[in-house]
């Protein structure tokens, strides 16, 4: 018992005990429903047993059955192209605008900040002023694409199916780029002048200076920044049901929004669970990509 | 973390408290009624009549909860799931076939024909067919509406056209009507990727000879091909793809169409908004004289089959019939009934549409009743709109939507 | 880094951005303030043409906005100490080894993240009733919503922690200081801006939690804002003006806090602990 009480105050004990009370939240707030959906993943469900553990096996059925969709193919493809643009022009734009902020002109700071408001906006607002604002025939959007000249004819954001799924992710992109933003501020903040000073009187140019000195430094922030993005655009739902609703004709469907129609539009549990569960690859990709990037870690 | 488990102790103890204070005293029996009512911020039949219910009963306590239309048949398969149904709830007609179906509804057929307020031979076939299961009756209509055409008649009247009969003359009236440089669309309706779409598209498959179980008529292919045509040549807006009826119908309402497919719950709003003179028309038919059909809107009331007082539910549900009466001259609902005159609204423009959608009623065919309607739903919506979309022809989006109902309904 | 040659080009660049960027708040303000039929117009109108704020207090009251807002306030508060609470003393650890227990314990921390909230709803809310949570469902909330903010609050804290100067935590320790002497008294004071930033950040995304909301508290004096505002989402009552007015209504406290914040949340990143 004493073992144990000074381990707890001095020795790894102390180390496992603030890891493990919060590993255990985490795998019964987190865990158990993540086993709940992959069981009923292989599971027949109906409203009768939405409750309970223990249900007929269907074993491969049900993902031989989503596979078979004919719409599969397209939600996958809008999936790849919502995920990628999403954390591309994020990633991109925030990174732009990192950099530009950190020029030293009048109130750079301050209107920094403006730029993180974003954060703060509840998806559901996000969605409905960006549903608005791309209307077809009454949208400002459009409004402001004629009136300097880009468009001849009103483009119809979220009923056109080619332009649909950009639709969000342009809405997604908008909401993303403050977390992108001052992430990789607080990066660039941490990279020591005189490095840039030092390779300044070597006369390196600004992109050399970029490509030896910032990029090899923001490696784990960069790191941290892609892979949060992909899981939270992987999250991003909201806006789905605000903006398209998938639609038209699931041309802005997306593996997310695909699963929840199962369950609750269709009320095919067992294929939405399914479905969710097959994001658990691209998840995959994006924690072993996270923990990769912070094996370069500098502790300070 | 300490203080989370405090928290934790402190709310199971308080759920144990309130559970033994009701075993010991006799308290009044707890009715737990959902419904959409009141969801919107402003007061709708079933919360205004479960409020009276409850002041005039001292041995019954109506919870009343609104929830989201959306949300309504998830939330219900949830609770009843983890044991914590309501006792009364009230579903869109389409939907009602998957609980009755599966006997999570109460069979009332024997309480009803003992009943002086309730008489199934009172309501119109439509609505009475969506909550029958097996010839059972598992609730009661609470209220219904359909669909018809909507004209902007300043606009048809200026361009020297007729409220349209057929859907060729819907067509050619629109294309008149159009006039791109005012931003009007000549029509706009709803095709939105979800029960909207449907219950706008059902009555056209309908009127060609189809049913729900049989989409793929060559009358169905046309109306298809007809409001692609409508959609590409601008005849119509193409964000009839992903609006609503209501915000479809509010570009009718600021002119910016000339013609809308909506139905009675307007009414009240396009007297208001609507700088013009409108007047409301049947649905097209395929050719004059031809076979006639409506959607079939409204929702049904039913007691859930776990409630433990069903004597108690069903006293509301009486109650409830009894107001049907009321639900027009208060809510703007019209009653599902065939005994209810409607009393004039003092609005001659809403009691001349009142008539046209009294007779368009008449051909208002419900959808279903089957209990995965949903999934039928979605192969008619997705069939629609990968159509007009040009994803797919007419013929083959229809095939791949039939091919799917042949799947959940055999 | 050199003085700029032009810095007011560079302002004047950084307000245009920021102007573009900002324009969708400015429309939900536009937006809020138009009429019935000038909300649908084409094309639209870039000032309302008759402004009626009326349509403020209107929502305020009608809207029973006060509870709602309440209800977030007491969710947000909630979801922040949870994590604060749960998160601080998990990051601080994984940052300060390295070993492959450490990568498989962020590995697992991000893996739990895989399931969109709408799916785990269903098994939360199954779990949630059998232990009677259900009756406490602001709480019920808090438990879920925090879950899905600590592995995102570690990730970063970590970050933080990672700038802490490990030479000054083991001389505490030489000097006779237990470990959690050390944690409190040395590590924590010297991250606490970062702690700090990060709690306000936590606080400001459970504000706008909707979807266990949603399903879980069931009755309305319970709800948050998030809730109250998709009673307008119905299917035949889209009153777009009522919307943005309860919008605005819902993020302007926050904007305006992290207006007057965003300095210092900033600079609580930016500078780490000792830089």
């Amino acid at each position: 018992m004493r073992r144990i009480v000074s381990s707890l105050v001095d020795g790894r004990g102390f180390d496992i005990l603030l890891v493990g009370v919060t590993m255990l939240f985490l795998l019964v707030m987190a865990g158990l429903p993540l086993v709940y959906n992959v069981l009923m993943s292989f599971q027949q469900v109906d409203m009768f047993t939405l409750g309970a553990w223990v249900r007929p096996w269907a074993g491969w059925d049900n993902y031989r059955a989503v596979l078979s969709q004919p719409e599969f193919p397209l939600v996958m493809r809008n999936t790849a192209v919502f995920v990628f643009g999403s954390i591309a022009g994020q990633f991109v734009l925030g990174f732009a605008f990192a950099l530009f902020f950190m020029l030293r002109f009048p109130f750079a700071a301050t209107i920094r900040g403006l730029f993180l408001v974003s954060w703060v906006m509840p998806g559901l607002v996000v969605g409905a002023i960006w549903s608005w604002m791309l209307a077809g025939d009454y949208g400002v959007v459009n409004a402001i694409l004629s009136g300097m000249g880009l468009v001849d004819r009103p483009l119809f954001w979220k009923s056109d199916p080619g332009l649909s799924i950009w639709a969000v992710t342009v809405a997604n992109i908008w909401l993303g780029l403050a977390f992108n933003m001052l992430l990789l501020s607080v990066g660039l903040a941490a990279i020591p002048r005189d490095l840039y000073e030092a390779a300044e009187l070597d006369g390196a140019g600004a992109a050399q200076r970029f490509a030896t000195i910032t990029l090899p430094m923001m490696r784990s922030t960069i790191g941290a920044v892609l892979a949060l993005g992909l899981i939270y655009t992987l999250q991003q739902f909201d806006l789905f049901p605000a903006i398209t609703e998938g639609g038209p004709a699931n041309s802005s469907n997306v593996a997310q929004y695909w699963a929840w129609q199962w369950s609750f539009q269709v009320f095919d549990f067992a294929k939405g669970a399914t479905v969710s569960v097959m994001m658990l690859a691209f998840v995959l990709v994006a924690a072993a990509a996270y923990v990769w990037s912070t094996r370069s870690e500098v502790r300070g | 973390m300490k203080l989370s488990t405090i928290r934790l102790w402190a709310g199971t103890a308080i759920a144990g408290m309130a559970l033994s204070g009701a075993a010991l005293a006799q308290e009044p029996v707890t009715l737990v009624i959902w419904s959409i009512d009141g969801a919107q911020g402003r007061p709708g039949p079933t919360d205004t009549f479960s409020r009276e219910f409850d002041e005039m009963n001292d041995d019954i306590v109506v919870e009343y909860r609104a929830l989201q239309f959306d949300e309504i048949v998830n939330e219900t398969l949830r609770a009843y799931a983890s044991g914590n149904a309501p006792d009364i709830v009230s579903f869109d007609n389409p939907d009602f076939a998957l609980f009755s179906s599966r006997g999570a509804m109460l069979d009332i057929t024997d309480m009803v024909a003992e009943s002086d307020a309730i008489d199934p031979e009172n309501y119109f076939e439509g609505p009475l067919n969506s909550v029958m299961w097996e010839g059972r009756m598992y609730g009661i209509p609470k209220y219904t509406d359909t669909i018809g055409v909507f004209y902007n008649k300043d606009l048809l009247e200026a361009a020297g056209v007729e409220p349209p009969r057929t859907w060729a003359e819907f067509e050619a009236a629109a294309e008149k009507l159009t006039d791109p440089a005012a931003g009007v669309y000549g029509a706009t309706f709803s095709a939105r990727g979800n029960e909207e779409g449907t219950f706008q598209f059902l009555p056209v498959i309908q009127m060609s000879g189809g049913d729900y179980s049989n989409v793929n008529t060559p009358g169905a292919q046309e109306a298809l091909a007809r409001m692609k045509r409508m959609i590409d040549n601008g005849w119509a807006s193409q964000d009839v793809l992903t609006l609503g009826q209501y915000d479809s119908t509010g570009t009718f309402n600021s002119g910016n169409a000339a013609m809308a497919i909506s139905g009675p719950w307007e009414l009240d709003r396009m007297s208001e908004d609507a700088q013009f003179e409108w007047g409301v028309t049947l649905l097209p038919t395929f050719e004059e004289g031809g076979a006639r059909s409506s959607a079939l809107g409204g929702f049904n009331l039913g007691i859930m089959s776990t409630t433990e007082h069903p004597e108690e539910a069903f006293r509301a549900l009486e109650y409830f019939a009894e107001q049907d009466d009321r639900l027009f001259p208060e809510f703007n609902y019209l009653p599902a009934r065939n005994d209810i005159e409607l009393p004039s609204s003092g609005n001659p423009a809403i009691d001349e549409a009142l008539a046209v959608f009294q007779e368009q009623l008449q051909y208002a065919q419900p959808r279903g009743p089957h209990p995965d309607w949903q999934q039928i739903s979605k192969a008619i919506y997705d069939a629609m709109q990968a159509a007009l979309t040009g994803q797919a022809e007419p013929e083959a989006a229809l095939a791949q939507a039939q091919a799917t109902i042949d799947g959940v309904v055999n | 880094m050199t003085r700029l040659r032009f810095p007011w080009l560079f302002l004047s660049v950084a307000l245009l951005l920021a102007a573009a960027y900002l324009f969708p708040l400015y429309w939900m303000y536009v937006t809020s303030l138009k009429g019935a039929s000038e909300i649908f117009a084409n094309p639209p109108t870039f000032w309302p043409r008759d402004p009626d704020p009326a349509i403020y207090p209107e929502t305020w009251i009608r809207r029973t906005m006060p509870v709602f807002l309440w209800n977030s306030v007491v969710i947000a508060a909630g979801v922040t100490a949870l994590t604060v609470l749960l998160g601080t003393g998990c990051a601080y650890v994984l940052a300060r080894y390295r070993s492959g227990w450490i990568d498989v314990a962020l590995f697992v921390i991000l893996m739990l993240q895989v399931l969109p909230a709408s799916v785990m709803i269903t098994p939360l809310y199954v779990g949630f009733n059998q232990i009677g949570l259900l009756d406490t469902p602001r709480l019920a909330v808090i438990l879920a919503a925090a879950a899905k903010a600590v592995p995102f609050y570690i990730v970063l804290v970590r970050a933080t922690f990672m700038n802490v100067p490990r030479e000054l935590e083991e001389a505490a320790l030489v000097d006779g200081n237990s470990r959690w002497g050390a944690f409190f008294f040395i590590v924590l004071p010297l991250a606490r801006n970062g702690i700090l930033v990060l709690a306000i950040l936590t606080f400001m995304t459970a504000f706008g939690e909707y979807i266990y909301s949603r399903s879980i508290i069931t009755e309305p004096r319970y709800q948050p804002a998030s809730v109250g505002l998709s009673g307008f989402l119905g299917p035949n009552s889209t009153q777009w003006n009522g919307i943005m007015a309860y919008s605005a209504i819902y993020v302007t406290p926050i904007l305006v806090l992290f207006v007057i914040l965003q300095r210092r949340i900033v600079s609580g990143l930016t500078a780490g602990a000792l830089k």
